[in-house]
């Protein structure tokens, strides 16, 4: 080993040293600062959301960090995928705040699964004017994928089919309300036609028809006696042209009532005003009577000392035998 | 105590001069037929005690590298270590160990990222795939070839070259003249090198990470503006915590490893070094250690990744 290999670095040096390796070093430090800044504006670190829970009965294929798109723009981040109590999955998106007005109160959302098996979770809004969805607002998610539907569409399929084996057989509704038809069919094409199949029999339909034919009669005279009864009614010589006089005379008699019943009620002031001169003679008449009575029992005491002063009294006691 | 024991382990371990006389003086003591089976018996001891000292050398090497951490850890939160003379010593090592590869590794760096981007971005078209082919360019590039393929450069570069020469200066005594004159070689040699290096990985994996992206984003969306937004989205969707987590301390235990490991060689002392073809030895130990410990971290980091 040389000198030149014992001193390596101090040959070359270069000028401002310190200084190019503080550029280095902030240099370092830009770069890392400004990358986890960055990353986290990605993570949406900055922005602020609201939450929307989306239940599922499969979460297969969603994972966090997912994107809730509307339109094909992403407008929510998956934060976090939870099993519920009711054994659905709930998903937590935080939507920011300056794209949930695009969710409403009508909004479906949909989880969509593709060939290659990639998942997507899907905004639908129908109408823009309703309400916007409020947040930590629950809601179902549909599933858009073609092979998660199939054991369900089978299962439907199934059911489908069992109903109609079973409307189907010899003995079920259909098959009776068939044979009715049928039945109604055959009476149509009888001599009765379409009375006989809706009265039940032939005979019903003659009875019916000649029911017809005599109620036809029936409005025939009805109609004459209708012309006959407008003539009386509304003729010169009507009820209405005499009922038109009537009402003029009684007109002319209640103007003549008016007149005596203003009568009346002269005289029955006349006689309100007598009515006041007997109330005051009956007054009087009280004191009066007082005097007659004083008079008659002064009489009476009168006669009494008379018939026991007189010679000739009687007596007029009886006596019993 | 330790180096002594681990200059004569070395010694016994290439010399070569003692097992010849032990299987001479053995085959002289027996029968021909016996002879030979002796010979086999001891050809197996031999295969059976070098395995055992290669595995304790092994283990000793790796003492160093731990050692050597602990070292720079204790130095670089003294705050005596951070005199100006120690100041100018890291400035120097820093800017000479990562200022003069910077621009070639750069350079190195966009054309492999293009080729890759190239090769990624027409195969996601042609298989209808190309919304996924950026995640995959930054999975491919960003998280995992650009960060290795800095360390290995700085470790070729950079730090293995500093290791031999540190030995190199330790084997020739000028350490000890530095010691003599009142100045630490610790402080003013092993951890501004060790800093140098970890630096230069960090930098160098910052700079080609950039790069990368913005290669990605005009490969992907050409030059313009109006993909930023998904650019950006699926970037975020990408450094999910754990990965972002993953990364960072892939990098940093990878500057580690690149910057401790060639290094530590210097603590095991000169003996070995001024032996005849002992530095290319050890520069050749450092480097099979740096590429396990490499290796190690690379499969910790796919599986938290990907498992």
């Amino acid at each position: 080993m040389s000198d030149d290999d014992n001193q390596p670095t101090a040959a070359r040096v270069p000028s401002h040293l310190e200084f190019k390796a503080t550029l280095l070093l902030i240099t370092l430090l830009v770069l890392v600062g400004g990358a986890a800044l960055y990353l986290s504006y990605a993570r949406g670190a900055f922005e602020s959301t609201q939450r929307l829970v989306l239940i599922a009965d499969d979460s297969e294929g969603v994972g966090v960090g997912m994107d809730m798109t509307f339109a094909g723009f992403p407008i929510g981040r998956v934060r976090h995928i939870e099993l519920g109590p009711d054994g659905n999955a709930r998903i937590a998106v935080d939507v920011a705040l300056k794209d949930a007005h695009w969710l409403r109160q009508s909004s479906v959302f949909a989880i969509q699964r593709g060939v290659v098996g990639n998942t997507s979770i899907r905004a639908f809004t129908g109408i823009l004017t309703d309400p916007p969805l409020p947040d930590g607002a629950e809601r179902s998610v549909l599933r858009g994928d073609a092979t998660a539907e199939i054991p369900h569409l089978m299962a439907e399929a199934r059911q489908l089919l069992q109903n109609l084996n079973a409307m189907t057989t010899n003995d079920s509704a259909l098959s009776a309300t068939l044979a009715n038809v049928q039945s109604f069919t055959d009476k149509l094409k009888g001599p009765g036609g379409a009375m006989g199949a809706l009265v039940g029999s032939d005979a019903d339909a003659k009875k019916l028809i000649t029911a017809l034919d005599r109620t036809n009669t029936l409005l025939a005279r009805l109609d004459g006696l209708a012309a006959k009864a407008d003539t009386q009614v509304f003729g010169n010589d009507g009820l209405v042209r005499d009922a038109r006089t009537t009402v003029t005379q009684l007109n002319a008699m209640l103007l003549d009532a008016r007149a005596s019943l203003q009568k009346v009620d002269a005289v029955l002031a006349e006689a309100k005003a007598v009515g006041a001169n007997v109330n005051a003679a009956t007054t009087d008449l009280g004191a009066l009577r007082t005097d007659v009575e004083t008079s008659l029992r002064n009489v009476d005491g009168l006669i009494i000392e008379l018939n026991r002063k007189w010679p000739f009294k009687r007596d007029t006691e009886l006596k019993l035998p | 105590m330790l180096q002594i024991w681990c200059s004569k382990y070395y010694t016994n371990c290439f010399g070569g001069e003692v097992e010849p006389q032990r299987r001479a003086g053995g085959a002289r003591h027996y029968h021909a037929g016996m002879a030979t089976l002796r010979n086999l018996q001891d050809a197996v001891g031999d295969i059976g005690r070098d395995s055992f000292r290669s595995s304790i050398g092994w283990s000793v090497s790796w003492w160093y590298v731990v050692h050597a951490g602990a070292l720079v850890l204790v130095l670089g939160l003294s705050p005596s270590t951070w005199v100006r003379s120690s100041r100018a010593a890291l400035a120097r090592h820093v800017y000479l160990g990562t200022a003069p590869m910077l621009p070639w590794f750069a350079l190195l760096s966009a054309l492999a990222s293009v080729v890759i981007i190239r090769i990624v971005v027409v195969t996601a078209l042609s298989y209808g795939l190309s919304q996924y082919a950026l995640e995959m360019v930054v999975r491919v590039l960003v998280l995992e070839l650009i960060p290795l393929t800095a360390a290995l450069f700085v470790a070729l570069r950079a730090t293995v070259p500093s290791g031999t020469e540190l030995t190199a200066l330790h084997a020739s005594g000028a350490l000890h003249a530095q010691e003599q004159a009142g100045a630490d070689p610790l402080r003013h040699e092993l951890l501004p090198r060790v800093i140098a290096g970890m630096f230069a990985v960090l930098l160098l994996a910052a700079v080609s990470c950039v790069i990368a992206m913005l290669l990605a984003y005009f490969a992907v969306y050409g030059f313009s503006v109006g993909g930023l937004a998904g650019f950006t989205r699926t970037l975020g969707q990408i450094f999910d915590p754990g990965v972002s987590m993953i990364f960072a301390l892939k990098t940093l235990f990878f500057s580690f490893a690149v910057a401790l490991i060639p290094v530590a060689a210097f603590l095991r002392g000169p003996q070995s070094a001024v032996a005849p073809g002992a530095r290319s030895s050890r520069e050749l130990d450092s480097l099979v250690r740096l590429f396990t410990a490499i290796l190690a971290i690379e499969i910790v980091s796919l599986m938290g990744n990907y498992y």
